[in-house]
């Protein structure tokens, strides 16, 4: 226990800045993650066995974003594995979309699954509600085009409703489908990609 | 980034670290057979007989997950040095992974080695040559 004030002072700073990014984590177990790094820290640059200092020390750490997110990582995909939860999943799987190629194709695809399978599945059930005013609408001109999901109001004029009374079963079958895949592909890719990465 | 994406190394520095990431679990696990390690004793542990040399900052997360997975469990223990440190010890569970990995490393090993027998006459043969 020899550090100087100065090192003490930078080890404390690293320290709690770990704390804070590690915040979604449970209590406990970041109480535990912190006191861990800390005795490492101490043991490599204090006491008759030291080795390194404070500097190189947590340079081999990383910083406190790079370890929290390595262990966030790790928790959070571990229980995205056995998840059963949409949200959770998609949760998960953000945060991979940080850290790797991979993982942000992965993430593109989900948001992109999730909001169209939910859109629908929406739609489908806001036709059976207002059928007048529920629709997907479509506005080709020469000049420019788009689809549209519209529901509540009039639409505008020059714009055509393309479903009429197919957006039910559309909405209501392949919506939750979509989002039932998209759930799905989520599970299976991080089961089948996701590799936790020890090495240089 | 890249190396999420299954691919064949380029070359064989690259095949090493591959290599070297998939046994590190098997590693860390057979290095607390004997008995309970703190984290840095397992890092030299594995640094002394081995010449495998692992990231500190992905070796704690790594850690965190065999806990998680129920192959070790922890215990925190005062030391002399002023601070308590916390020690991974193998459970049952650990203990059945580790023989069943080592099973099949030993037999992987051995298939390897006599797929190599012939490259292996090859290169003492060489080497016969440069130093007569």
């Amino acid at each position: 226990m020899t550090l100087s004030a100065e090192s003490q002072k930078t080890v404390d700073a690293y320290l709690a800045s770990l704390r804070k990014q590690l915040r979604d984590l449970l209590e406990e177990d970041i109480n535990d993650i912190v006191a861990e790094i800390r005795a490492h820290i101490l043991d490599k640059t204090s006491g008759e066995a030291a080795t390194d200092t404070v500097a190189s020390t947590l340079a081999a750490l990383g910083t406190p974003e790079e370890l929290a997110s390595r262990y966030r990582t790790e928790e959070l995909l571990k229980r995205a594995q056995m998840s059963r939860s949409p949200a959770f999943l998609l949760r998960s799987v953000t945060r991979w979309g940080l850290l790797s190629l991979v993982g942000i194709l992965v993430f593109a695809v989900s948001v992109f699954g999730y909001l169209i399978g939910g859109g629908l599945s929406i739609l489908g059930v806001l036709k059976v509600i207002s059928p007048s005013t529920t629709g997907l609408y479509g506005q080709f001109t020469a000049s420019s085009w788009g689809l549209s999901f519209n529901s509540g109001g009039q639409p505008a004029p020059g714009v055509h409703e393309l479903l009429g009374w197919w957006l039910l079963p559309i909405g209501l079958l392949l919506g939750p489908v979509l989002f039932f895949l998209t759930f799905r592909f989520d599970l299976w890719s991080i089961r089948k990609f996701w590799r936790p990465r020890a090495w240089r | 980034m890249k190396e999420d994406i299954p691919q064949f190394p380029e070359n064989s520095e690259k095949w090493e670290v591959q290599l070297r990431k998939g046994s590190l679990e098997l590693a860390i696990l057979a290095s607390l057979w004997d008995g309970r390690l703190y984290g840095l004793e397992i890092l030299r542990h594995l640094e002394t007989s081995s010449d495998l040399i692992v990231v500190e900052g992905t070796a704690y997360p790594l850690l965190n997950r065999l806990r998680a997975l129920g192959l070790v469990e922890t215990e925190w223990v005062e030391s002399d040095s002023g601070h308590p440190r916390k020690y991974y010890q193998l459970t049952a569970a650990g203990r059945q992974r580790a023989l069943e990995m080592s099973g099949i490393w030993a037999r992987f090993s051995a298939s390897m080695n006599s797929l190599l027998e012939p490259l292996n006459r090859e290169k003492s043969k060489q080497t016969g040559e440069e130093k007569p």
